[in-house]
């Protein structure tokens, strides 16, 4: 397992801490990674130590099928400097509603698909690229196909 | 959930508001010494000195130093918290009623930094302490952006056209126009907002507040002390601060579910009048999406009628709003014209109103303002004051 301190230094400007630190060693290996609590079964997200139904410290990282649909949906026509992206070609941003359950949400660029495809509604799935020597984790339009 | 009991009520007043008003350009004066400016002018309005003051309430700078700074001899309660200002007034306002001060001095102070504006980083005073190093990326709808991403949500849900967005936009600047205190005070047409700069779609510039220098800053005193003060005061009647759980911009459950929802109900619960009875209205309007959904939470009109609201009660020729032929909406210009005052602009000119002293823009016989500040996930606010 990378230890703490090359996982912090693999994700340069994000907040890494103890709740959410399993999230971004899941991202290491390309898999997305949602705390599931053992006792009662809600998914919430962003990572945090208890349970907000049931206060049950028993909060797995578990892998969601990355599928979903469009909730919430922005294009950037500046941003903040990031390897691959020219906002020439406004960036698409999406936050995803989770198959896994209702009002779940994660948050990512969409990627190879004409901004003009891409809109709220639309089912996308999760897909992997590398950017500054760490995974991240995008979305693609789902009639896209898997490869 | 929101409980009715408001020993607060009408006890404590806002005794006086000043401003150093606001420029969109990086000034070469200090943050601190525009709050010293705000601070002095409003101490000497109330006709007060450093003595009198024995509380401090602000944002940045921090209270030690504006204590420091202003020699003000002895406090016994003082804070710096998180804004919209609404924060400020309402623990002030409630240090005061419980005895913990008599008299705080509250502040805010605008200031042009790298989190608001690149372009700060030409002053190289600016750029300290900011962390410039690398941020979380583009790849999120956390901060500001979260706005845009449920602006987005409600042109889908309710088939809002940009239009209506300019409407918010296009009667702050009317209103900044007759107000010196405003950064941008240049007349602006539907044209000119349709045709500006896309930022982050669909929120082009003109839908985001402008970065400005400048401070606000207040007294809040007992409404018995306030009376006996140079100006009338205004009171303060009811003051909330809402929050739900899911207070995160991606997990927010839906357009009518967050602060804001909170934040009426409160009110309405705490409040002896309802909107009916408000003569002044001040929207928050960080973003211009904020307004809209402000003016269906509130109850002006239902969801998603924000827009055919505003065309129904706008002067085409002027921009202007007057809501229901009577009362208008943010006539300092808000934060899009005035400045981006995270709210202490909206509640300086709700002071003033109530006062008589605003000027052009006074509203006739203003007995009620109603403030509804910040956005819909940790900073959504709401304030009543009343003529005292």
């Amino acid at each position: 397992m990378v230890s703490d301190e090359d996982l912090v230094g693999k994700f340069p400007g994000q907040s890494l801490d103890r709740d959410n630190a399993a999230h971004f060693r899941g991202r290491l290996e390309r898999r997305l990674l949602i705390n599931r609590c053992e006792a009662c079964g809600l998914w919430r997200h962003p990572p945090k130590p208890v349970c907000p139904r049931c206060w049950s410290s028993s909060v797995r990282p578990t892998e969601v099928a990355g599928t979903g649909t469009i909730h919430l949906l922005i294009f950037l026509h500046q941003g903040p400097p990031a390897e691959g992206v020219d906002y020439s070609k406004p960036y698409p941003v999406a936050t995803v509603e989770l198959d896994e359950q209702p009002g779940l949400r994660f948050t990512g660029a969409v990627m190879g698909a004409p901004n003009d495809a891409i809109a709220i509604g639309e089912r996308v799935r999760l897909d992997w690229i590398e950017r500054a020597g760490a995974p991240l984790p995008i979305f693609r339009l789902a009639e896209e196909g898997r490869r | 959930m929101s409980s009715s009991r408001n020993p607060l009520k009408d006890k404590v007043a806002i005794a006086g508001a000043a401003t150093t008003g606001f420029t969109p350009h990086n000034t070469e004066r200090s943050h601190a010494s525009l709050a010293a400016e705000a601070c002095i002018k409003v101490i000497r309005e109330c006709g007060l000195t450093a003595a009198d003051i024995d509380g401090i309430c602000g944002s940045n700078p921090s209270a030690p130093m504006v204590q420091s700074m202003l020699g003000i001899p002895e406090v016994t309660w003082f804070a710096n918290l998180p804004i919209p200002f609404v924060n400020q007034v309402a623990t002030a306002s409630a240090a005061v009623a419980a005895g913990l001060a008599e008299v705080v001095l509250a502040y805010h102070t605008p200031y042009r930094l790298p989190w608001n504006t690149a372009n700060s980083l030409k002053d190289p005073f600016r750029r300290g302490g900011m962390g410039m190093g690398p941020g979380p990326g583009p790849d999120t709808v956390a901060g500001a952006v979260g706005y845009t991403a449920w602006a987005s949500r409600y042109m889908y849900e309710y088939g809002a056209k940009k239009e209506h967005f300019g409407y918010v936009a296009l009667n702050g600047r009317a209103n900044a126009a007759r107000n010196p205190a405003a950064a941008m005070r240049e007349p602006l047409t539907m044209d000119d907002y349709l045709s500006a700069r896309m930022i982050r779609w669909p929120l082009c510039l003109l839908d985001m507040d402008v970065p400005v220098d400048g401070a606000d800053a207040f007294i809040i005193t007992t409404a018995e002390r306030a009376r006996d003060l140079k100006l009338p005061p205004a009171l303060v009647h009811a003051a909330v601060l809402g929050m739900i759980d899911h207070n995160e911009e991606e997990q927010t459950p839906a357009l009518r579910d967050h602060g804001q929802r909170v934040v009426v109900e409160t009110l309405k619960a705490k409040s002896d009048i309802g909107l009916d009875g408000v003569d002044v209205y001040f929207p928050y309007d960080g973003f211009s999406f904020i307004t809209l959904s402000w003016l269906e939470m509130v109850g002006y009109c239902g969801p998603g009628e924000a827009g055919a609201f505003l065309e129904a009660n706008r002067d085409p020729a002027t921009g202007r709003v007057l809501i229901n032929g009577r009362v208008p909406m943010n006539p300092h210009g808000g934060a899009l014209s005035e400045g981006g005052t995270q709210g202490s602009g909206h509640i300086r000119e709700a002071v003033h109103q109530l006062q008589g002293l605003a000027g052009e823009r006074q509203t006739p016989d203003a007995r009620t303002a109603l403030v509804t500040a910040g956005g819909f996930f940790f900073n959504a606010q709401g304030l009543v004051l009343r003529k005292g």
